[in-house]
C-alpha cells in the first residue's frame, strides 16, 4: 500500500514540475524518489499486512518482487537522460505514465482479488499502450502501439470473460475464497469454472508473451522507443508472471492435474519457439524480443513445478534476467544511436574503440545464455533444480536444449564485436552513462558469484 | 410470464443486430446496428433488475461511444460499399476458432444447473442503493486505485494528441 501510494505521488509530482517547466529537475527528482520508494517497500518485510477486505496483500513475495521490478524502473531510468538528450520538449508526461505503469506492475504482484488483477492489468495496459506510441513521427511505433492495443484490448476480454465466469461458479474475486471453492469442489467442478480458468490462461498468456499468444511481441517490442522496450521486456514481464504465478499457487493449486498439462505444453512451445525463431534474427532489438519470449518460457517453469522454493527461483531468476536484458539494452541505445541501425554487422569492430560498452553486452549475452560464473548461471541452474526435483525430467531436457540452442544467437553480437573486423567507431558514451552500464555488469558477475544472498530470501 | 417473452425478444434482436453489424457491407449501417444490439443488451439489464447497470450501459456505449463511431465514419467519409480484403484461408480460420469457442461455450452453459442462481439477495443488488453501498464498503480500494488508470489515459491522450513531436 505504502508502495502505490508513494508511486502515485512521485508520478503526480513529475506531472506537476512538468507544469512548472522545471524539465531539467525531471530526471533528478526521479531518481532521488525511487529509492525512497524502495525503501518504503522494503519496510512491508515480515508484515504480512491485508488491506481493504484483502483487496491488496503484503506479503514478502509482494515485497520482493516489487523491489526487483522498482530497481529494474531506476536502472531503466538511468539509462533515460542518454536516451532522450536530443529532445527539446518536456518529457514530463513520458516518464509519469512509466511511473503509473509500475503502480499497474505492482498491483499485479500483490493483489488479493481478481477485480485488483484486472485493475491492474489495465493501468499497465493503458499506460504501455500510449508509451510504446510515444514516438509519433515514427512509423514502427505507430504500428507497434495499433497492434498492442488492437489485440491487447481483444484479449483483455478473454481475461475479464475467465474472471467472470470463475465468479459466476466460485461467487467470489477472493483468491483465498477461490481456493476453499476449488477445495471443496474439487472432484465436480463445473465445467463453467473450468472454461473461465482456460480463458483466465489465454488473458495472461498473451499479457506475457507467451507462444502461441506471442505473435504480436517481436512487432511490438522491436517498433516501441528502445527505452520503453527495456521496460516492457523486463519489468512488465516480471510482473505478469508474477501475476500467474500468485493466481496459480493461491487459487488453483488444488486442481493441478487440471491446469499443468496446458501450462507445461505452452511452456515447452515457449522456450522451443522463442529460441530457435531467435536464430533467424539479424538485429539486436528483435533477437533481444525473442530471448524475452523464450526467457519467459522458462519463468513458466518455475509456476508448473510450484513448491516453497519456486517463489524464490522465480525472484532469482527474474532479478538475473532484469538487470542482464537492461544490461543489454543500455548498449543497443548506443549502437541505434550512433549507427542508425541495430544489425549484428553494426556491431563490427565495437570492442577496440569502446571497451566497456562491449564489455558489458558480453556480460548480458553470457548472462542470458547461463554461462557460469554470472548470474544467469545460478538462476537457470535453481530453476532447472527446482523443475527437477519435482520429477519433470523431460521438462527440464526441453529447457536445456532450449538454452543450449539460444547460444548461437547470443554469441552473435559478442563475436561481431570482439572478432570481426569493421569500421572504428566511438559510441560517445560519456563517464556517467559508462559507469551505470559497468555497475550493471558487475551486479550481473556479483549476483553470480554471491547468489546466496538472493536465494534463499523469501 | 411477459418476461419471458420479453427475453426471447431482446436476445433475438440483440444476436440478430450483432449478426448484421458484422455482415453489412456499409460502414454506417455496422454502426446503426451496433446501437441497437447496444439497446437489447440494455433491455436484459434491465430484465435481471439491473436498473442502473441498464443506464450507465445506455448512456455511456449507446450514446457516448457510438456519437464517436459515428462521427468518425461521416468524417472520413468512410460510407462507401466494400468488399472485405481479408483473404479466404483467413475468414477459414476466424470461422474455425470462433466456432470452437461457441463450442466450449454451448457445451458449458448445457450443464449448467440453472437452479443455482435463485438467490433471493442477489435479485436486489443491481439497484443503485445496494450498489453504492458494495463499492463504497466492499471495493473501496479498486475504486479508488481506477483513478490512477483514468490519470494514466488523460495524460497518455494529451500526450498523444499534442503536435510536439519527440
Amino acid at each position: 500500500m505504502n508502495t502505490i501510494i508513494a508511486l502515485t505521488v512521485l508520478g503526480v509530482a513529475i506531472l506537476f514540475l512538468g507544469i512548472l517547466k522545471k524539465n531539467s529537475w525531471l530526471l533528478p527528482t526521479i531518481l532521488a524518489g525511487i529509492p525512497i520508494v524502495l525503501i518504503l517497500t522494503i519496510t512491508g518485510w515480515d508484515t504480512n499486512r491485508h488491506y481493504f477486505n484483502d483487496m491488496l496483500i503484503v506479503d514478502n513475495y509482494a515485497v520482493t518482487f516489487n523491489s526487483v521490478m522498482i530497481f529494474s524502473t531506476f536502472l531503466i531510468f538511468m539509462f533515460a537522460g542518454k536516451y532522450y538528450h536530443l529532445v527539446q520538449r518536456s518529457l514530463d508526461d513520458i516518464y509519469a505514465i512509466v511511473i503509473f505503469a509500475l503502480v499497474g506492475c505492482v498491483l499485479m504482484t500483490s493483489y488479493g482479488n481478481l477485480i485488483m488483477l484486472f485493475l491492474g492489468i489495465e493501468t499497465l495496459s493503458i499506460a504501455l499502450y500510449i508509451l510504446a506510441g510515444s514516438h509519433k513521427e515514427s512509423i514502427t511505433s505507430n504500428e507497434a502501439t495499433l497492434k498492442y492495443f488492437l489485440l491487447g484490448s481483444f484479449l483483455s476480454g478473454f481475461l475479464l470473460f475467465g474472471i467472470a465466469l470463475i465468479y459466476g461458479a466460485s461467487g467470489t474475486f477472493n483468491l483465498d475464497g477461490i481456493n476453499s471453492y476449488v477445495i471443496n469442489h474439487a472432484s465436480h467442478l463445473p465445467p463453467i469454472f473450468k472454461a473461465g480458468l482456460f480463458l483466465m490462461i489465454i488473458g495472461l498468456a498473451f499479457k506475457i508473451a507467451i507462444v502461441p499468444f506471442h505473435f504480436w511481441a517481436p512487432d511490438v517490442y522491436e517498433g516501441t522507443p528502445t527505452l520503453v522496450s527495456a521496460f516492457m521486456v523486463t519489468v512488465v514481464k516480471t510482473a505478469s508472471i508474477i501475476a500467474l504465478f500468485r493466481l496459480f499457487s493461491t487459487s488453483f493449486s488444488a486442481v493441478k492435474e487440471l491446469w499443468e498439462p496446458t501450462l507445461a505444453i505452452l511452456a515447452v512451445l515457449t522456450i522451443l519457439v522463442g529460441n530457435f525463431t531467435g536464430l533467424y534474427q539479424t538485429n539486436l532489438k528483435r533477437m533481444l524480443a525473442y530471448s524475452s519470449i523464450s526467457h519467459s518460457g522458462y519463468m513458466m517453469l518455475a509456476v508448473i513445478a510450484f513448491s516453497h522454493s519456486s517463489a524464490n527461483t522465480l525472484l532469482f531468476y527474474a532479478f538475473a534476467y532484469s538487470v542482464a536484458t537492461i544490461l543489454a539494452f543500455g548498449v543497443l541505445i548506443l549502437v541505434r544511436e550512433a549507427k542508425g541501425n541495430d544489425l549484428f554487422t553494426s556491431f563490427r569492430g565495437l570492442a577496440k574503440r569502446n571497451p566497456v560498452e562491449a564489455f558489458s553486452l558480453s556480460v548480458a549475452m553470457l548472462s542470458l545464455t547461463g554461462i557460469p560464473p554470472l548470474a544467469g548461471f545460478f538462476a537457470k541452474y535453481y530453476l532447472f533444480f527446482t523443475v527437477m526435483d519435482k520429477g519433470y525430467l523431460w521438462l527440464m531436457i526441453i529447457a536445456i536444449v532450449g538454452s543450449a540452442v539460444s547460444a548461437v544467437y547470443y554469441f552473435k553480437p559478442v563475436i561481431s564485436m570482439y572478432l570481426e573486423e569493421g569500421q572504428e567507431f566511438d559510441l560517445k558514451a560519456g563517464v556517467a552513462y559508462r559507469m551505470s552500464l559497468l555497475f550493471l555488469a558487475i551486479l550481473t558477475v556479483l549476483t553470480g558469484v554471491l547468489p546466496f544472498f538472493l536465494i534463499n530470501l523469501i | 410470464m411477459i418476461t419471458r417473452y420479453l427475453f426471447y425478444f431482446l436476445s433475438i434482436l440483440a444476436l440478430y443486430s450483432a449478426i448484421m453489424m458484422l455482415i453489412s457491407r456499409r460502414q454506417i449501417h455496422s454502426v446503426l446496428y451496433l446501437t441497437l444490439a447496444f439497446f437489447a443488451i440494455g433491455g436484459h439489464y434491465i430484465l435481471l433488475n439491473a436498473q442502473f447497470l441498464a443506464v450507465v450501459h445506455i448512456i455511456v456505449y449507446a450514446g457516448a461511444i457510438m456519437v464517436l463511431f459515428l462521427f468518425t465514419v461521416m468524417l472520413l467519409n468512410l460510407n462507401t460499399e466494400q468488399k472485405s480484403p481479408k483473404k479466404m484461408s483467413a475468414k477459414i480460420g476466424a470461422i474455425v476458432s470462433g466456432g470452437m469457442l461457441m463450442i466450449v461455450l454451448i457445451a458449458i452453459l448445457r450443464t449448467y444447473d440453472i437452479s443455482m442462481t435463485h438467490d433471493p439477495d442477489l435479485t436486489q443488488i443491481g439497484l443503485i442503493k445496494n450498489l453504492g453501498k458494495v463499492l463504497y464498503e466492499d471495493y473501496l480500494l479498486p475504486f479508488e486505485i481506477s483513478s490512477v488508470l483514468f490519470l494514466t489515459a488523460m495524460v497518455g491522450a494529451v500526450l498523444l494528441g499534442k503536435k510536439e513531436q519527440i
